[in-house]
């Protein structure tokens, strides 16, 4: 039976031995160091963007600051705790999204296969670049002295010869730093490295491995595909291959957006009918001024809550055709609370996504009714 | 590289290759139209997007130095649109720049070098073909409203044309509704690979044959490249890959069997079908057809807008049913109807129904019904 479990054959490692060059760029304490750029007064200062308030959370925190244990999406108040002289400030994103803007058109100089994770982070693809210089780790100098010279700012890159390997190396040398792992350096970097720092694996996924006796990649590494399967589904493959060093997900141009949504936090935790609807029509307004935004075309609604415990609830509904309007959209999110009520406890958070995204939205508006036979 | 030419030639030229050139690149020479003025007086110019190239030969009113160099297609076309009417361009190059003056404008471009622009190569052509403008524009227009915009199924992004004993067929379809243009296969076409052209090479075909309806087209292609010349020597030439995928087997969709026939006038049976459309939703396009005996009933029922109801007269003797279709499929189709009247060929409210102009006619048309 066990030839009815295919495993990752040795093409993969092949196609994935040193054959292409993949720098991942990310910037340092983004949010926090625009903010010291733009304010002499907060340079050399802990500092945190974010709403100070009861409920607020750490969006981005300066290398001051992190000295005192603050993390990004830590609870303001623990932060505060923490490091009593923090500094917070309101986020920008306005001008944030200006130094996204500038370090893409950087990236782009030199390949056109950039992938952008965020505002400050990309996979850049540099098997061949468009200026033909040849040496990834030379690009990645030459990417980070152009970003300090046209933002004052600092960014870390990393060298490798996939994604996985290329944002662990990215991470090795933070802050201002670069680090390299050249082709069959891969399995040897993975197996010391804690699996917390495995991309994709977060608090919850390392607590479930520890509890299975993995801690490090070699650990990981010794298991075969079949345990993994068995553990963690569909996450294996990926598992099974970064324990090894081994990533073949190509760096891709133009992503593809999923979702678009939106969630609030409450200044006070609410529970009764009345304040959640309201609470709900608020956000009803915030996410369909992004979906008209963006002539986006969807599918689904899924309303998110978090109760006061931190337990999270998730509720979906997807309708044969695309959500047509603003009615239409409110409607479905009013449902999907109504059948809910009343709720167990109060919550802290709500949210509303729409996904199953049409492509190509706005280029033809074409009826994609069930009710159109199809001729093919 | 120095060169003159009169604003008017040098706009319309340019106004043919600038819209190949996409708004958005992320390769900056993409962005840039190739310039290229050789000693005997005449200027070149070329814009690609790396799968459509379009080349276009000038006449100038003088070429003083020979020379080749690459500017932004839109700014040049953007100057060349707002020069005086009547004025002398002179494109001069010098230091990495091109000086582009007329009368009392002056402006510098930045310029990337010549040897980086990217020429598709066409590779050898076996199949050779001419066909008049006029013929290759109706064929054009009589399928291209039906190419598929999802791009999941990319091989129906374009027109499909092929041979077939006695024919040439172009054909394009989107999965709801097909349709075909038939006309007698031209000398040199014997031989020929099945191809798709894609939309985007089709929309510049057309663009480019509404200025040279009079004259003939030459056609050269193999199964991977198709190149159309208008205006002989001298002209214009488009050269497209083409699709690489299979077209579905279609000839298997268009009814044979059909018996109930209905025969009305176009205009008024698409003016009628717009009228009761106009308070269809969006969701809901349908419009419902009522037959019965030399009458149809148009009717829109919308959740939101109420109704609306309208009669044509018709020519009609078999049974009474009813069926539906999507609006703009009908008005696409009947908007390709050129005579007095149009025939549709039904079975039931859920099968093909075929639509043509009469038996003579070129074009031909399925349509896949609406459940109402």
């Amino acid at each position: 039976m066990t030839s009815t479990v295919p495993s990752p054959t040795s093409d993969d490692e092949e196609a994935a031995l040193g054959l292409r060059k993949i720098i991942h760029v990310d910037m340092d304490a983004f949010f926090a160091s625009v903010e010291q750029r733009d304010n002499p007064d907060l340079r050399g200062r802990p500092v945190a963007v974010g709403g100070s308030s009861g409920r607020g959370v750490v969006a981005a925190a300066s290398y001051e600051a992190r000295k005192f244990g603050v993390r990004s999406a830590m609870p303001s108040l623990t932060a505060k705790r923490l490091c009593p002289d923090l500094i917070f400030c309101k986020a920008r994103f306005d001008a944030y999204a200006e130094v996204s803007q500038q370090i893409r058109a950087i990236f782009l100089d030199f390949t056109p296969h950039v992938e952008p994770l965020s505002l400050d982070e990309a996979y850049l693809d540099v098997t061949e670049d468009l200026r033909g210089i040849g040496s990834a780790t030379r690009i990645a100098e030459l990417i980070r002295q152009r970003i300090r010279e046209e933002t004052q700012l600092t960014a870390s890159a990393g060298v490798s010869y996939n994604k996985f390997l290329a944002k662990l190396a990215s991470d090795q040398n933070k802050p201002d730093g670069l680090c390299v792992i050249r082709p069959g350096q891969g399995a040897a970097f993975v197996q010391s490295l804690p699996v917390r720092r495995f991309h994709g694996i977060g608090p919850r996924g390392a607590e479930k491995m520890a509890r299975l006796g993995i801690e490090t990649g070699a650990d990981l590494a010794a298991r075969d595909i079949a345990w993994l399967r068995g553990h963690f589904g569909s996450f294996a493959d990926y598992l099974y291959r970064a324990a090894r060093g081994i990533d073949l997900r190509p760096v891709r141009a133009n992503r593809i957006r999923k979702s678009i949504g939106g969630e609030r936090t409450f200044f006070e935790d609410i529970s009764s009918g009345q304040a959640l609807r309201e609470a709900l029509d608020n956000i009803i307004d915030i996410v369909w001024d992004r979906i008209a935004e963006k002539d986006a075309r969807g599918r689904t609604v899924t309303l998110k809550m978090k109760y006061t415990d931190f337990q999270l609830s998730t509720r979906a509904r997807s309708l044969s055709q695309p959500i047509k309007d603003k009615a239409e959209f409110a409607k479905v999110a009013r449902a999907l609370l109504d059948e809910q009520l009343p709720l167990p406890l109060p919550i802290r958070l709500m949210g509303l996504t729409l996904s199953s995204l049409e492509r190509d939205a706005g280029t033809e508006e074409r009826p994609r009714d069930d009710a159109q036979l199809s001729l093919l | 590289m120095k060169a003159t030419i009169e604003r008017a030639k040098l706009l319309r030229c340019l106004s043919h290759v600038q819209s190949v050139v996409e708004r958005r690149n992320t390769i900056p020479i993409l962005s840039n139209v190739l310039i290229e003025a050789s000693a005997d007086g005449r200027v070149r110019i070329m814009a690609t997007d790396l799968d459509l190239q379009v080349v276009e030969n000038l006449e100038t009113v003088s070429v003083e130095a020979a020379g080749a160099i690459t500017v932004s297609a839109h700014l040049l076309f953007d100057i060349a649109r707002k020069l005086p009417d009547g004025s002398q361009v002179s494109l001069e190059t010098a230091d990495n720049r091109m000086t582009v003056k007329a009368g009392r404008s002056r402006f510098q471009l930045p310029t990337l070098p010549r040897d980086d622009f990217p020429v598709i190569v066409e590779g050898d052509l076996p199949t050779s073909f001419e066909l008049p403008a006029r013929v290759l524009a109706e064929m054009v227009d009589r399928t291209r409203f039906a190419i598929s915009t999802e791009e999941t199924r990319y091989y129906l992004n374009g027109i499909f044309l092929h041979v077939t004993d006695g024919d040439l067929k172009a054909a394009a379809t989107d999965g709801h509704r097909l349709a075909r243009f038939t006309l007698a296969k031209p000398e040199g076409a014997e031989g020929m690979p099945d191809v798709i052209v894609p939309r985007k090479a089709v929309g510049e075909l057309r663009k480019l044959l509404e200025e040279a309806l009079d004259g003939n087209v030459e056609i050269d292609l193999s199964a991977s490249k198709i190149r159309f010349t208008l205006g002989g020597e001298g002209g214009v030439v488009l050269t497209s890959k083409l699709i690489d995928g299979t077209f579905p087997d279609y000839s298997r969709v268009i009814p044979t069997g059909n018996d109930k026939l209905l025969r009305l006038d176009p205009k008024s049976f698409y003016e009628g079908v717009d009228r009761v459309a106009t308070i269809a939703t969006e969701k809901t396009r349908a419009v419902k057809m009522g037959l019965e005996t030399d009458k149809v009933t148009l009717s829109v029922t919308s959740p939101d807008n109420g109704t609306a109801a309208e009669e044509v007269p018709a020519d009609y003797s078999s049974d009474a049913f009813e069926i539906g279709f999507n609006a703009n499929y009908l008005k696409d189709i009947l908007g390709q109807i050129d005579g007095d009247t149009v025939e549709l060929h039904l079975a039931d409210p859920g099968a093909p129904t075929l639509i043509r102009q009469d038996e003579k006619s070129p074009a031909l048309y399925v349509l896949m019904p609406m459940r109402v």
